[in-house]
């Protein structure tokens, strides 16, 4: 890993299936996040991804591109706009700095060509 | 409606004991569409060095404390403006992970849709053998109309 790295853009698809997967696994049964009318009734368009799934989804995806005995020690997000599923999402990662085998990652989510909708901030421990 | 004690921010919350099981592991893995055996496999988990299966980094979600002393959030229409973990210790099937949680800081601010109310709400894990698993910090945005609803 080398500063300027850049790790993605992955793309993914968050399914209506995996919200409730999701909230399943995560014991949020929050109806923004399974129930149409519920998600209206809150001013959005339909249901909304769980913060929690974006940011899991993003701290695994970088997280498979380093080395296996590297370890994730910190991750700040900011959630900054709604995701939805079924929509096509990218994963964007950028090292920023390394110093004495501590790494720092600029992270980011959103659909193409808008602005990110989560942005966040990893330190990752590389081995030796 | 939004209720907040002042005088008990900073008090942490007693704490509550979560049992790691493997199969909420395998479960909170899956719904993530991951598929390194560590998550699944307790032999290929004690060959990459862990105790047992190991835990996602954001299965501390799991992990709730019980009620923040001085909070009571309005029922719905809370907004997670901001969330950041810290990773100690892996958290392995079978820990015993004991965790509190308290009001860290409460600031507002004034926006579009009137004041905003932004709590900082704290947590942190402590596994069996004494040692910190997880410190997680949520902020928590309530609006002027959210914080009075239902009230």
């Amino acid at each position: 890993m080398q500063v300027g790295d850049v790790f993605g853009p992955f793309i993914i698809r968050i399914s209506r299936e995996q919200l409730v997967r999701y909230a399943g696994a995560a014991d949020d049964y929050n109806p923004i996040h399974y129930n149409d009318a519920v998600a209206k009734a809150f001013g959005f368009p339909g249901v909304i991804v769980h913060g929690m799934l974006n940011m899991g989804l993003m701290a695994s995806r970088i997280m498979e591109q380093v080395e296996p005995s590297a370890r994730l020690e910190q991750f700040h997000v900011r959630f900054r706009q709604m995701v939805l599923p079924d929509h096509e999402l990218m994963i964007t990662a950028r090292v920023r700095q390394i110093e004495e085998r501590i790494a720092h990652l600029d992270v980011q989510l959103g659909e193409k060509d808008t602005k990110p909708a989560v942005t966040g901030r990893m330190r990752i421990r590389l081995p030796g | 409606m939004l209720i907040l004690d002042a005088e008990r921010l900073g008090e942490h919350s007693p704490w509550r004991v979560h049992e790691v099981e493997r199969g909420a592991i395998a479960k909170f893995a899956r719904a993530l569409q991951l598929d390194n055996p560590i998550h699944f496999s307790p032999e290929r988990a004690h060959a990459a060095g862990y105790r047992d299966v190991v835990a996602p980094p954001t299965f501390v979600v799991t992990l709730l404390p019980w009620e923040i002393p001085g909070l009571t959030l309005p029922e719905a229409g809370v907004l997670h403006g901001e969330q950041e973990f810290e990773w100690a210790a892996p958290i392995c099937a079978k820990d015993e992970i004991r965790v509190s949680g308290w009001i860290e800081g409460v600031k507002t601010r004034t926006g579009q849709q009137g004041q905003m109310t932004l709590i900082t709400v704290a947590s942190e894990g402590i596994n069996q053998a004494g040692e910190i698993a997880f410190r997680a910090r949520a902020v928590l945005v309530v609006t002027e109309e959210v914080a009075h609803a239902g009230g």
